[in-house]
């Protein structure tokens, strides 16, 4: 599974830790680790508390992502 | 009636708990049958009192699985439950208990021909009733999620 970058990216905006933003969803630091690296499919329910920390919306953050994976390209090379 | 403690973990450390108790079942499941085999062919004349403790257990088990998986509906992750799979693995059971009985015969008693003959007789039963059980079960499989299916029409 391909590493979640939109969560990063909108987490880093809102100068958000990993832990602050698995804290305020209600999950431990783990596992919004092994989200953000696509070790971890959640929830559609985990989804939607994520979007509503990070005020974003399921398609950008969980959408079909083309454009991240490019981005993620990009970011390796 | 007091309410169960709110649990304290989130859903992946919920499915990785499940994946542990899984992997927990399956070795206790394979345990406790090497362990009722082993004790009946190094026993001599009580097995049957020795190793009832472990063959509740496993009975109790395995009716708890069959019984659970039937009720929702539930065949296996792999296998569909046709004549030529139910064939198989009741060919398979029988061999596994027919050589076990082999050997113990032979251990116990020293007769070649006689712990073949045990050999081909268990086999031949244990085949009859594996292909009865798995014929009861498919039935009743089948009519379960076929139900299962119309009240998930219905809803």
């Amino acid at each position: 599974m391909a590493r979640n970058i939109p969560i990063k990216v909108a987490r880093a905006r809102l100068d958000m830790t990993q832990k602050k933003l698995a804290e305020k969803v209600g999950i431990s630091r783990q596992t919004m680790n092994a989200i953000e690296q696509g070790d971890y499919n959640p929830t559609i329910k985990l989804c939607r508390s994520i979007c509503g920390v990070l005020g974003k919306s399921l398609d950008e953050l969980f959408g079909e992502d083309e454009e991240h994976e490019e981005d993620e390209k990009n970011a390796v090379g | 009636m007091k309410k169960m403690k709110k649990t304290q973990l989130d859903e992946m450390q919920e499915q990785k708990l499940l994946k542990i108790e899984h992997n927990g079942c399956w070795f206790a499941f394979w345990g406790l049958l090497a362990i009722i085999f082993i004790q009946i062919l190094l026993d001599h004349g009580n097995a049957g009192q020795n190793v009832a403790g472990e063959w509740i257990v496993f009975m109790c088990l395995c009716i708890y699985m069959l019984i659970a998986s039937l009720k929702n509906g539930i065949w296996d992750r792999r296998f569909q439950p046709t004549l030529k799979t139910n064939t198989a693995f009741s060919a398979g059971g029988a061999a596994a208990i027919a050589i076990f009985n082999s050997v113990l015969s032979y251990v116990r008693y020293h007769k070649m021909a006689g712990s073949i003959a045990a050999g081909i007789f268990m086999f031949v039963m244990t085949f009859v009733i594996c292909m009865i059980m798995f014929s009861i079960t498919t039935m009743i499989y089948k009519k379960r999620k076929e139900k299962l299916e119309d009240m998930d029409d219905e809803a």
